[in-house]
């Protein structure tokens, strides 16, 4: 098991309910929109989600959320403070949701809890740092063979216009590479 | 829209009082569920929006219209006033004011939608619309994300702003904010009204 399979099976056999509720999105609803304060933990039971950001021209998809991951909207999460993200649902998504205070002190019960919440976030720092990479390489081939070889579930799942959104290149430039 | 307003309709009532965040978090939400009801609009057919029960009254396209069109006024004015709301920092409670409170609390639907008078140029009645309308109005909603976060930093009880009434009679910053929302909020609830008045019939 993963550690995300695993905290996942501690949070849902804790003694009393963690779990505020279930929601369920319909395809291209929001979950989360931008300068909100959203400090919940969202579990993915099907479906997915992306996560975007704005500026004055166009959205730019920062992550996705798949089927059996944890999502949240980390600055909130950890500031408490208005975040920029969207979270929007990509096709009908189911989520179980979880209160922030629930769910630090669920972990902080437990050694063990700890330990994995500590390896989830090493985990995601170093996502993050390949993010980093792939934002800062040049070429749109390479960006797209970094990503294809990490993620290749990204490319079953996720509609091509918000793939090419996240790999920062026009849907046709996306096209000509994957018919080449 | 406002003109119906008869002088014995004004009882003062409890005015709002709240912070500043409070009041951003909650019509943030608002617009959270506002831009979820426009995604179930927009994935229905452009003949299904522009279906009319009855010539007077508007179908989906109309209503969303109705709306660019006061969101045309509001967002620019807005978007002034928080280039010049510098000067007044927030002090973390929020006070409406007893005019900017009575407007806005007449335009959240009731649980039958009460008439309301609408102006000759916030009128779309009759006008050729197509799902652009749609787009727009996303639009407008993800400015009123910007301009509501971007309001957290000033005084929203201090900060006027023109209303469509005339330009002499302002409300603060935080009522325009009321009423703006709040008028999405009647106008999204009467174009789902008509769709799922033209669905039960089609049933």
């Amino acid at each position: 098991m993963t550690p995300i399979e695993k905290l996942k099976v501690r949070l849902d056999q804790a003694q009393s309910p963690l779990w505020e509720k279930n929601l369920v999105l319909k395809r291209n609803e929001f979950l989360k929109v931008r300068g909100s304060i959203d400090t919940k933990l969202y579990y993915v039971v099907s479906g997915s989600i992306r996560a975007f950001i704005e500026d004055e021209y166009e959205e730019h998809t920062i992550r996705f959320g798949y089927q059996g991951s944890f999502i949240l909207a980390l600055d909130s999460f950890f500031t408490g403070q208005p975040s920029e993200f969207y979270l929007q649902a990509i096709k009908k998504t189911e989520l179980q949701v979880m209160k922030r205070d629930i769910f630090l002190s669920f972990i902080h019960s437990d050694v063990e809890n700890v330990r994995l919440w500590e390896q989830l976030k090493e985990i995601l720092i170093c996502q993050q740092l390949e993010r980093e990479i792939d934002l800062l390489t040049h070429s749109p081939l390479e960006r797209y063979r970094r990503v294809l070889k990490r993620s290749p579930q990204l490319f079953q799942e996720i509609p091509s216009k918000y793939i090419a959104s996240y790999l920062r290149m026009s849907p046709e430039t996306l096209s000509r590479i994957r018919n080449s | 829209m406002f003109l119906s307003v008869k002088a014995a309709n004004f009882v003062i009532k409890k005015e709002m009082l709240t912070t500043n965040n409070a009041l951003i978090d909650d019509l943030i939400e608002r617009t959270r569920s506002h831009l979820n009801a426009l995604e179930q609009l927009r994935s229905l057919p452009e003949e299904v929006l522009q279906h009319k029960t009855d010539a007077d009254s508007w179908n989906a396209l109309e209503c969303i219209e109705h709306l660019n069109l006061y969101g045309d006024f509001y967002l620019p004015e807005i978007e002034k006033s928080l280039k010049k709301a510098n000067i007044y920092p927030a002090e973390g409670t929020f006070k409406s004011g007893w005019l900017g409170n009575y407007f806005a609390k007449s335009l959240l639907p009731k649980e039958k939608l009460n008439k309301m008078k609408t102006f000759r140029d916030k009128d779309p009645n009759g006008l050729p619309l197509d799902k652009s309308v749609l787009s727009r109005f996303l639009q407008q909603q993800k400015q009123t994300l910007d301009l509501l976060n971007r309001a957290r930093t000033v005084n929203m009880t201090q900060v006027r702003v023109p209303t469509t009434i005339a330009r002499w009679i302002r409300i603060n910053l935080g009522d325009i904010f009321r009423v703006v929302i709040y008028h999405n909020q009647r106008h999204i609830l009467q174009a789902q009204r008509v769709i799922a008045h033209l669905q039960k019939q089609e049933a």
